[in-house]
């Protein structure tokens, strides 16, 4: 039986339909990251979960038990909200324990499950203050620690990392897993930040204007897109997405004097003379001291050294190529090189459905 | 620019405002001041120093410690019917249905009225001999015969008390609803997950984000029914039986129907204090909540 389970969820606002029937099953302790950008229904999918609004058509279970209708409070669920949502006037400790002091537990076993969760999440000393002395980080470990102590069946992430700064969200990345990993929980995270969802997520929904995209692991959707959307939506930066033509049992690069060989998996799923997207990771790609097969002649127009890698802008023809390089790679603007990467590396989309082949 | 002809312009500025007031409010405050150590009348010669006898004599009167107790409890009583009915007015008006900004508009109408409109309408309710008030409770079986509901002593306070909510509920019910919308729609579904019924709901969620304007809403209308005068004025005169009188309308009986004017003074000189302690009071009251509310 499943934890949680979406059965052709849709929703409409008026005429306008928000989503378009999502299908999503999760096992216990899977963590789940709705992944996409402003407005493809994912926070929507979250409170049709939550219980904060209703859902136009469809179902959804947690523990194998219908909860459309139910009350947020009798659903099971706990929920952590990008804006915190702590109660300004109460302190850290009536904050994290306002769950269970609603529900009649008696003051003794609040203040156990308090006492535990303010010690998971470290802010013990932070106790008797109240949320306007705290920090965003303090703020958001509170509202973790108020999620966690009701010990519920499902925690919905709403953006929850959103609001802090760049340093503190990693380390609360770091917190988050770390707990998933002691904890076992089953989660369901919604973000539009595909860092947060690559590093969390059991499983990732790619979601875009109310359908799920991709379903899958983490690695598959950044090895094994399906879409270009997935493709240009998921790695940073995004995947090179070249213009091509299938001659042969080659792939010519439009706009340049340019063509690579047609990796074989692919010969059987497009018709010679096909326009085709040829997708590579910029990671894929390295400097070639020749001109080894497959690779692509370039000319560098940018290079960009962040620290740990050389983002290189790279023009072939009339189009351009980004390459993450390792940062003692001798390239220098205006320089022609040779990009080369494996065949395994290279992904094949219908520029007109915009599925992968 | 140097501070010094920064402060010297701020206060040129300032100047003409400054002369009005000191013509309009600061003359006539220091001429009462005056007045009331006299015997004054309000025609005549100007009296003679009597030193702090007006104001012995009125504070140890009957008549003022009554009056001051029929002002507390009008003050008292209404400001606080007013702020339960308004911000109820406004939980009700925060929810969503159709016709809502038709019923939020209509809602200003009583303290969009004046005053003097306001206390006729409900002269008019009151009516002993064919006032709506009488013909609905008789029409109801809950009365046998129509009443004088402001010709007797003991429901004349009363019925002002309901004609001045009437009118100033709304202004507390706005106040309120505007706070509401500052109610962060996170916390508000924070608290429904985490289980908390609606009384729990308003005492923890709602509560802290109306404290502090309902503060000031608290302050304003407290000193406005402290001195409360034209309701009363129209509707009653202070009868019957003096059962409705106020101070402002002792103030005003004192040095215009009586014309004893240094009496009248010294009387409008204790009110003004009393009003200005209840301010002071209130004003660190808000400054406490806005305190902790940051």
């Amino acid at each position: 039986m499943s934890a949680l389970e979406i059965r052709n969820v849709r929703k409409n606002y008026g005429s306008v339909e928000t989503l378009k029937g999502i299908d999503i099953a999760l096992q216990s302790g899977e963590f789940l990251v709705l992944l996409g950008s402003s407005g493809c229904g994912k926070s929507t999918l979250l409170n049709i979960i939550a219980g904060l609004a209703e859902a136009t058509s469809g179902d959804v279970l947690i523990g194998g038990r219908s909860i459309l209708g139910v009350h947020p409070k009798n659903r099971d669920i706990a929920m952590v909200f990008q804006s915190y949502a702590l109660y300004p006037n109460l302190t850290v400790r009536r904050n994290i324990g306002f769950g269970l002091e609603m529900r009649g537990v008696a003051a003794d076993e609040r203040e156990k499950a308090v006492a535990e969760a303010a010690r998971l999440l470290q802010i013990e000393a932070l106790l008797d203050r109240k949320p306007s002395q705290l920090s965003g980080g303090q703020r958001q470990r509170v509202a973790i620690g108020r999620a966690l102590v009701r010990k519920p069946q499902v925690f919905l992430f709403d953006e929850p990392l959103s609001n802090l700064d760049a340093k503190l969200r990693l380390e609360m990345r770091t917190e988050l897993k770390r707990l998933h990993q002691m904890l076992q929980t089953t989660v369901v995270y919604v973000t539009h930040d595909q860092i947060e969802a690559m590093t969390l997520a059991s499983r990732i929904a790619v979601m875009r204007d109310g359908r799920i995209e991709q379903l899958g692991t983490p690695e598959e959707i950044y090895n094994e897109p399906t879409t270009l959307y997935v493709a240009g939506f998921v790695g940073a930066p995004s995947m090179n997405m070249l213009q091509a033509t299938v001659q042969g049992s080659m792939l010519a690069i439009d706009g340049a004097k340019a063509s690579l060989p047609l990796p074989t998996r692919f010969r059987d799923a497009v018709l010679d003379g096909a326009r085709v997207v040829v997708g590579i990771r910029p990671e894929a790609l390295r400097v070639a001291a020749e001109a080894t097969a497959p690779s692509l002649p370039v000319e560098i127009e940018v290079v960009e050294l962040t620290g740990p890698e050389l983002v290189t802008t790279a023009r072939i023809g009339t189009q351009r190529l980004t390459a993450c390089l390792p940062p003692a790679s001798r390239v220098a603007k205006g320089q022609a090189a040779s990009f080369a990467f494996s065949e395994d590396a290279l992904r094949l989309f219908d520029p007109d459905t915009g599925k992968a082949f | 620019m140097s501070s010094t002809w920064m402060t010297t312009r701020a206060w040129l500025l300032m100047l003409p405002l400054l002369v009005v007031m000191v013509a309009v409010i600061g003359w006539p405050l220091v001429d009462t001041v005056g007045l009331s150590f006299t015997d004054a009348k309000l025609v005549g010669t100007g009296g003679s120093y009597v030193g702090f006898d007006n104001y012995t004599n009125m504070l140890s009167s009957s008549n003022f410690s009554r009056t001051l107790v029929t002002t507390t409890l009008f003050a008292v009583v209404s400001v606080a019917a007013e702020m339960v009915i308004g911000v109820l007015a406004a939980l009700l008006l925060n929810q969503q249905f159709h016709g809502r900004a038709i019923l939020r508009a209509l809602m200003i109408l009583p303290w969009a009225l004046p005053t003097v409109v306001n206390a006729t309408l409900w002269r008019l309710i009151y009516n002993p001999e064919y006032g709506a008030l009488n013909a609905a409770l008789t029409q109801l079986n809950l009365i046998d015969a129509y009443r004088s509901w402001l010709g007797e002593p003991a429901t004349a306070l009363t019925a002002l008390i309901v004609a001045d909510c009437w009118k100033n509920f709304p202004l507390v019910a706005l106040i309120a609803l505007a706070a509401l919308q500052a109610v962060p729609r996170d916390i508000t579904a924070a608290s429904l997950v985490d289980g908390a019924g609606p009384f729990n709901r308003f005492r923890f969620v709602i509560l802290p984000y109306l404290a502090g304007p309902l503060m000031v809403a608290l302050v304003l209308r407290t000193i406005e029914a402290f001195k409360v005068f034209d309701i009363i004025w129209v509707m009653t005169r202070g009868g019957p039986a003096n059962s409705t009188r106020t101070l402002s309308i002792l103030v005003y009986q004192e040095a215009f129907s009586f014309q004893r004017a240094g009496s009248g003074a010294s009387l409008a000189l204790i009110v003004t204090l009393l009003v200005t302690v209840l301010a002071v009071a209130y004003a660190a009251l808000v400054r406490k909540t806005a305190g902790s509310a940051a």
